[in-house]
């Protein structure tokens, strides 16, 4: 498997740099761009559903908030594209400060609820703020400067935005902080034991979580060139939830797989379409009752299946003079 | 220097679970407490660690008043515990688990470690290098790939173990660490328990294995509903008439 898994990322590296040049049509280049946009958010989401278990249905509510902030940024007020997609992160950063300390002190099913009611305010928000966000009817959003102002080059964007996503998640993820983090899912008395400060390291994921969305929104946005309180239903901040549940906690590859089969099936397989939300509803169920531990798991249990790891029982036996040293050494 | 109980006491609902109970765990020694079932060793351990917070009386750790200080604090503060029923994160590899003892040394921030900069990857490295190095002391070296929930019931114990020598304590309590081991095992746990003493290390071992308590503590001290009813040397505290009443019992006299 260590030997695999570079080989693996340089294709899918090799696969999203040329995906202009054998996409079929605009569409596919545009559910392309779409998945990339999407993954900005659920990369960071990951770290707060699949790491620190921590089960926000809500973030739909900051992809808006971003959303908005970057069209009304960039487009009434005329300031740098740049400058608004910065400021649509910082907004939602802080918006998931102030919605995670009051928050993320709740047990699990009630921290749901109350992502689930910000995402339900901030949808009545845009709609009572008229001047602002246009309400209903809604607002433009400018497309970003040259280069990104084609499709291939918003899309490079995008994609080089979910990379970025990608390397930043998977570092925190894979040292202390990672370790941290699933011990706050899988056991907060261990990770009391051991010091891990459970209230502000899941604070920490979420304020970074809701950075990522004001990203997310802001390439979002200015991927639909127009938005309405309806662009952002609560389905969707549902469906990211569920993409990450379905390709597995704990992974990283796992929750992109997800999101690219699910935002790219329902478009490409029509039949699929018109089940709509039914698909996903099935497809979950199919997931948490067949493959608990999500797609990404499943992965790796097949390449074990082939490549059977040793796993004979060895009896413990300490070797003291090392643990002696060890401890020395620690303690020197 | 050591890690004080000062007349503790806790109540759970009309319930006296200690009472006054003062304990004191010096660095470099091996403390037994035993008890019956439902004495209050378990109790006392959470008073310790910071998971009960003390009705009365105090926690202090070298002349630090821990007494309203959280769990995390006195992890801070070099105490690390294992518990009854090992708690391990089953879908994280051996190493990882072990490593994750490292949390108090890792300064780096969360940005820090997401960008990679070079000083958190140094870190990285240095705690699971440490975090090698203890499974490999601990007998674990054989596993340190595997996911820690595909573990048998023994490598889970000294995985625990491990996991808290990686927070380089002053003192660590071990929660019944022979429970469900064989006896070849347990001679093992003797010597690692010996050797977290020799390091300087204070043990403070709870255990219902009585003849492993005594060949192994240097001092014990012997609970029962809730009040300490023998404390000193092993060999005085075996020969107690009181200990050998409420605990020790018709087993030992058989024997």
């Amino acid at each position: 498997m260590k030997h695999s898994r570079p080989a693996l990322l340089a294709a899918l590296l090799f696969a999203a740099a040329t995906l202009p040049w054998w996409a079929g049509n605009q569409y596919q280049l545009h559910l392309a761009t779409l998945i990339s946009a999407y993954w900005v958010l659920i990369g960071g989401l990951n770290l707060v559903v699949g790491y620190a278990g921590q089960l926000s249905i809500g973030h739909v509510g900051l992809l808006a908030i971003g959303a908005y902030c970057f069209a009304i940024l960039a487009g009434a007020h005329g300031v740098h594209p740049a400058l608004a997609v910065a400021a649509a992160g910082a907004l939602c950063g802080l918006c998931g400060l102030l919605l995670g300390l009051p928050s993320l002190r709740l047990p699990g099913f009630y921290f749901a609820m109350a992502t689930a009611a910000f995402s339900l305010i901030v949808t009545e928000m845009s709609l009572a703020l008229g001047g602002l966000t246009g309400g209903g009817v809604g607002i433009a959003v400018p497309a970003f400067p040259p280069p990104f102002d084609t499709p291939q080059g918003f899309y490079y964007l995008c994609a080089g935005a979910a990379l970025l996503v990608t390397w930043l998640t998977g570092n925190a993820a894979r040292g202390t902080w990672g370790r941290g983090l699933i011990a706050i899912r899988d056991s907060q008395v261990t990770a009391q034991a051991v010091g891990v400060p459970v209230f502000r390291a899941k604070l920490v994921a979420f304020v970074a979580s809701g950075i990522a969305a004001g990203l997310a929104g802001a390439l979002f946005g200015a991927l639909q060139s127009y938005i309405t309180p309806d662009t952002f239903p609560f389905d969707l901040g549902l469906f990211f939830f569920v993409c990450i549940i379905i390709g597995g906690r704990g992974s990283i590859v796992g929750p992109f797989v997800g999101t690219a089969v699910l935002t790219a099936l329902p478009e490409l397989v029509a039949p699929l379409a018109k089940l709509g939300t039914f698909f996903y509803g099935l497809l979950l169920l199919v997931v948490v009752l067949l493959v608990p531990e999500g797609i990404g798991r499943l992965v790796e249990a097949a390449i074990r299946r082939f490549r059977p790891a040793r796993e004979e029982s060895v009896p413990v036996r300490p070797d003291l003079a090392r643990l002696a040293a060890a401890i020395r050494e620690g303690r020197g | 220097m050591s890690l004080e109980a000062r007349e503790v006491s806790k109540r759970f609902g009309g319930i006296a679970a200690l009472s006054e109970v003062s304990l004191a765990l010096e660095p470099g020694e091996v403390h037994g407490l035993i008890g019956p079932n439902g004495s209050g060793k378990t109790t006392l351990l959470n008073l310790l660690s910071g998971y009960y917070r003390a009705d009365a009386g105090g926690i202090v750790l070298d002349d630090e008043d821990l007494t309203l200080a959280t769990v995390q604090r006195r992890a801070f503060k070099g105490l690390a515990r294992t518990f009854q029923k090992p708690r391990l994160l089953p879908a994280l590899s051996v190493l990882d688990n072990a490593a994750l003892g490292g949390w108090r040394d890792c300064s780096a921030g969360f940005l820090a470690s997401s960008a990679a900069l070079p000083r958190a990857r140094r870190e990285d490295r240095m705690l699971r290098g440490r975090a090698e190095e203890l499974l490999h002391g601990v007998g674990l070296g054989h596993a340190i790939g595997r996911r820690a929930g595909n573990l048998e019931h023994a490598e889970q114990r000294f995985l625990e173990i491990a996991r808290g020598l990686a927070m380089r304590p002053r003192y660590i309590l071990l929660d019944e660490p022979a429970g469900g081991l064989t006896p070849a095992e347990i001679r093992h746990l003797g010597g690692v328990i010996r050797t977290m003493r020799d390091c300087g290390i204070g043990v403070l071992l709870v255990e219902h294995h009585t003849d492993f308590v005594f060949r192994i503590c240097d001092r014990v001290t012997t609970l029962d509903l809730g009040r300490i009813i023998a404390h000193g040397a092993p060999d005085a505290v075996r020969r107690n008439p009181d200990v050998i009443r409420v605990y020790l019992g018709g087993s030992h006299a058989a024997a």
